[in-house]
């Protein structure tokens, strides 16, 4: 008897599931369309000004609209100029400085996600809404926060002093971007990894240890490869909007020997009258990190796959 | 013959202002306009630029409302916009530029949409009128216009000033401390100063293409700050990158907040910067650790004030031109601002007499000579204006 | 339980302490100095407050900039919210029920603002503004259309998480005894959707206020600049505590919101007995289950 009202129910429910498709749809639409019209078709305008030419007055971009009509001649100087140019400085600048930074993030950032995440305290939750706070403060706040302790009569630079250290902090310096860097975009990586490390089975390595592995070897076998999509996960996740950062630059240099692409595309667009190389640099910049987009795009699908099943 | 009637003179005799330097502003330069329809104006070939629109009318009352200004940063005393505001009953608000192409670039998009337009200067002009932003001025609105230097009533890029009336005098050098570089540092060739290695990291340059590349155009021994020749720009863009491997110069418009912070031991700036920069000493460190060196061939201009064709307050706009051209008003909002007014009874004898100028700054009050003496610096064609952003791309992109 | 080796705890916990003090005491100290009684940022000259509120001039809530700089910002963020939580809770539950092709394209377009660089979407709407859709002016407006844009995923993760741990389950339920689909969604599913509703609330308020990116490249000048815009054109001038009075007021509202948010999220799951409290409220708010 239970077993046909089983079998009944899920009929119903298929059914029910059958007949629903175009109202879910229907939902969906307002959504897909806004972002179509405001996201998809902005980078369609993005490639017209790019491939598109030049007033002669005011060097003003004007957009071809039909690609059959696209003229590359801008886009293989732009990009003959990032590849050994004059813009192959700031283009090889901002991978070291992503590089190091993101380096520079995992090894504060993993073990304390580690460590929060393996930590079985009565203080855990504490350390967590602690580490959960930077989240929340607005990143302009936290540099700035960086430019009053650096400058010239700042506590940090006077401290320093106290041990001969007699640092411009912010007079152009790659070590304090790259720490800016670190700075401000390591909660961003911290609360993933110590998503993915809370996630995972322990009693596997547990169950290493109990077979005669020691804790090196366990960390080293175990528990690392089982986190690795995260790990590499939470890696573009930062270093995606790094790649685009420039206001750290600013913020905290603004000399032309720590830019990142961002500086120039920033420059491009709003401070000069070359919307055209602007528009081909964000087109660049995108083309770039189309790769670690697809990646990250293509393993949440399988988590959401996983979660749903 | 006093100062203020050598320069009377010169301008009735001539029809124009004309500058001691044009002779050598002569070579090179800006060609004729017709490539590319621009209205450029040179000290050689004043330009009475084109009116198709027609001037606000006469007589008509204030509007009541709000004012919107586009200025730089710190370029007006607040103070004496709050006077203007309780005068004219109306509420001015200002959006800040920090660099005349980002401002032209932005004015064309909508971006901007102010009613007056304060500090932008002639290499900007021929964009702005060929971009049809402009409008045309009504005098009888601007009694006090009577006040502006005379030989700036008719300026060569605006003949008899239907677009502009003048606003600050400056002159391009290099603000330094004096408790850090003796002056004689710059007895030689003063601009290598700024390529000087053991001034790394206490350098800054402007955050303007054509100040600072012909900066180092001056530097290499050519005087034209407007020139064609594709050698000598690339020249002074790959002096601005070696400048950059040796003294790693910052690039923005800070020099008034940054010498006096002790930030910068030297600052390639605009003359007026340094007296700004007054305001922004640390408590207790005296005014003559500024200083300035004033070159001998250098840039010296002025800048303008003028109002946008889609204002919304053209008689406000009006309103606060005419006021910032009495004396006593040019005077307050220089307290702040610290450059010269472009007025003729500000004389540099009155603004010394006034005992708000330190000795060590002297050398950075624009006289009538030092402003004639001043190289040219006009707008560009745009093929040759392409070429200067080029090499200026190659200095900034890093 | 877990077994971490007793050799790297100390270590560990002083990294995490260390980690914790270099994070939040900078921010600290600039919150200090917003009440120092000179102008100066980085010397103490004695406790006042005049930038917050006794200058007539300068302080944050007096200054005509700042305070229009503040109601900007209110005033986008309240508009972006309006805009993008129905918008999302519609696509969340679109497209979470959806199969097939078009799911997948869906579920890639919403997912993909999220990690784009907000330079490349700024950039791109500034581009398409002002050559394209050139109706919209820029301002207002456009910094909206952006930050909604921008919004759109938070609130479609958020709500989509907890619809995924909800099920069909209730629905069906519903339509078993009697009621058509849009009363189960009216009457069943949306109001168990309330906490992600709230969640996402806080969320987007507070990075709308803390926008900096697509707001500046879609700003129009002194009108339709927001508190980040007037820090960062702030800080590179001769700037007065008051720019940190006016920065830690940006941290404190959004803190605000966030403890509103969480005590909200907290009582409506003691109400309706679900299980987790703050803890469950936290995780709703930073999305540390998705």
């Amino acid at each position: 008897m239970a077993r046909t009202m089983d079998t009944l129910h899920r009929g119903l429910t298929q059914t029910k599931l059958k007949n629903s498709p175009r109202l879910w749809a229907g939902f969906a639409i307002p959504g897909t369309v806004w972002l179509i019209v405001l996201f998809a078709i902005p980078f369609y305008a993005v490639a017209c000004i790019a491939f598109g030419t030049i007033d002669p007055i005011f060097r003003d971009a004007v957009p071809q609209w039909n690609p059959l009509s696209w003229d590359f001649v801008q886009a293989r100087q732009i990009f003959s100029s990032l590849a050994t140019g004059p813009l192959q400085g700031v283009a090889i600048r901002t991978v070291v400085y992503v590089v190091c930074a993101m380096s520079l993030s995992f090894v504060i950032g993993f073990p304390i996600a580690y460590f929060l995440a393996r930590h079985a305290g009565k203080r855990k939750l504490l350390l967590l809404v602690l580490i959960i706070v930077p989240f929340w403060v607005n990143y302009l706040m936290r540099m700035l926060a960086w430019v009053n302790l650096l400058s010239v009569d700042g506590l940090f630079t006077r401290f320093m002093r106290i041990f001969g250290v007699n640092y411009n902090w912010l007079d152009g310096s790659p070590i304090t971007v790259i720490l800016g860097l670190v700075y401000g975009y390591i909660p961003f990586l911290i609360l993933p990894l110590y998503a993915t490390l809370e996630r995972l089975d322990w009693r596997l390595v547990d169950a290493a240890r109990d077979l005669g592995a020691n804790s090196r070897q366990a960390f080293r076998l175990v528990t690392l490869p089982m986190s690795k999509a995260g790990l590499v996960a939470a890696g573009i996740l930062i270093a995606l909007p790094m790649f685009g950062d420039y206001y750290t630059n600013d913020l905290l240099s603004r000399s032309p020997s720590t830019e990142m692409i961002g500086n120039q595309i920033d420059f491009f667009l709003n401070a000069s009258s070359q919307p055209q190389n602007g528009a081909l640099l964000v087109l660049a910049l995108s083309l770039f990190l189309l790769l670690f987009m697809s990646f990250y795009l293509r393993s949440t699908r399988q988590q959401t796959r996983q979660v749903t099943r | 013959m006093g100062r203020r009637d050598f320069l009377r003179n010169l301008a009735i005799t001539s029809g124009a202002i004309t500058f001691g330097g044009s002779l050598l502003a002569a070579c090179g330069g800006s060609s004729s306009t017709e490539s590319s329809g621009l209205s450029i104006g040179t000290p050689q070939n004043p330009v009475k630029l084109p009116v198709t629109t027609d001037a606000i009318a006469d007589g008509l009352p204030n509007e009541s409302g709000t004012l919107e200004i586009l200025n730089w940063a710190d370029y007006q005393n607040p103070e004496s916009i709050a006077i203007f505001e309780e005068k004219f009953g109306c509420k001015v608000v200002t959006s800040i530029y920090d660099t005349e192409e980002a401002a032209i670039a932005k004015l064309r998009n909508g971006t901007f949409k102010p009613d007056l337009i304060l500090g932008m200067t002639d290499t900007g002009l021929a964009k702005l009128i060929a971009a049809d932003l402009l409008q045309p001025l009504n005098k009888s609105y601007i009694p006090n216009f009577g006040n502006v230097i005379s030989g700036l009533r008719s300026p060569y890029y605006d003949l008899d000033s239907q677009y502009t009336v003048p606003y600050f005098v400056y002159g391009n050098g290099i603000g330094y401390r004096t408790d850090r570089i003796d002056k004689n540092a710059f007895a030689g060739n003063g601009y290598d100063t700024l390529w000087d290695s053991q001034f790394k990291g206490k350098v800054g340059v402007l955050d303007s293409y054509r100040d600072t590349l012909a900066m180092a155009m001056f530097r290499a021994g050519n005087f034209d700050a407007n020139t064609a020749d594709a050698a000598i720009i690339q020249k002074a863009g790959d002096d601005l990158v070696a400048m950059r491997e040796a003294t790693n110069p910052k690039v923005d418009i800070l020099a008034y907040t940054e010498i006096p912070a002790g930030n910068r031991d030297i600052n390639f700036t605009w003359s007026g910067d340094l007296f700004t920069a007054l305001q922004y000493l640390p408590e207790g460190v005296a005014p003559d650790v500024l200083g300035f060196w004033y070159p001998e061939k250098t840039v010296a201009k002025n800048d303008f004030m003028c109002i946008t064709k889609s204002a919304k307050s053209p008689v406000l706009a009006h309103q606060l031109i005419n006021f910032l051209s009495d004396t006593d008003n040019a005077l307050l909002n220089r307290e702040y601002v610290g450059y010269q007014p472009a007025l003729e009874s500000i004389t540099v004898d009155l603004l010394i007499s006034s005992g708000t100028i330190p000795e060590s700054l002297i050398d950075a009050l624009v006289t009538p000579e030092k402003y004639e003496a001043g190289l040219a610096q006009v707008s560009l064609e745009p093929a040759v204006d392409a070429l200067w952003l080029e090499q200026w791309t190659r200095f900034t992109a890093g | 339980m877990a077994l971490t080796n007793q050799k790297y705890n100390s270590p560990l916990r002083f990294l995490i302490w260390g980690y914790i003090i270099w994070s939040l005491v900078p921010v600290l100290i600039a919150v200090i100095y917003s009440f120092n009684d000179g102008r100066s940022r980085t010397v103490w000259q004695g406790f006042s407050l005049r930038w917050w509120i006794t200058d007539p001039y300068a302080s944050i809530f007096r200054n005509d900039e700042t305070r229009n700089a503040i109601s900007n910002s209110l005033v986008l963020a309240f508009a972006t919210i309006l805009v993008v939580t129905p918008l999302g809770i519609a696509l969340a539950i679109g497209s979470q029920r959806i199969r097939g092709r078009s799911a997948n394209f869906v579920q890639g377009l919403t997912s993909t603002p999220l990690i784009t660089p907000e330079i490349v979407v700024g950039a791109a709407l500034l581009l398409t503004f002002t050559r394209l859709f050139t109706a919209v002016p820029l301002g207002f407006v456009a910094q909206l259309l952006g930050n909604v844009t921008f919004s759109l995923a938070s609130v479609v993760v958020i709500v989509r998480a907890r619809l995924v741990s909800i099920g069909a389950s209730f629905e069906e339920a519903a339509r078993d005894l009697g009621a058509t689909r849009w009363q189960a969604l009216r009457f069943v599913l949306l109001p168990m959707l309330w906490p992600s509703v709230m969640a996402s609330l806080v969320v987007v308020f507070a990075t709308v206020i803390d926008d900096f990116v697509i707001t500046s490249f879609l700003s129009a000048g002194v009108s339709s600049e927001t508190v980040p815009l007037r820090i960062y054109s702030s800080v590179r001038g001769g700037a007065t505590p008051a720019l940190n009075a006016l920065a830690t007021l940006l941290v404190l509202t959004s803190f605000a919101v966030l403890t509103i948010g969480l005590f909200g999220l907290s009582t409506w799951r003691k109400r309706h007995g679900e299980r987790g409290g703050l803890r469950a409220a936290l995780a709703d708010v930073t999305q540390l289950n998705s």
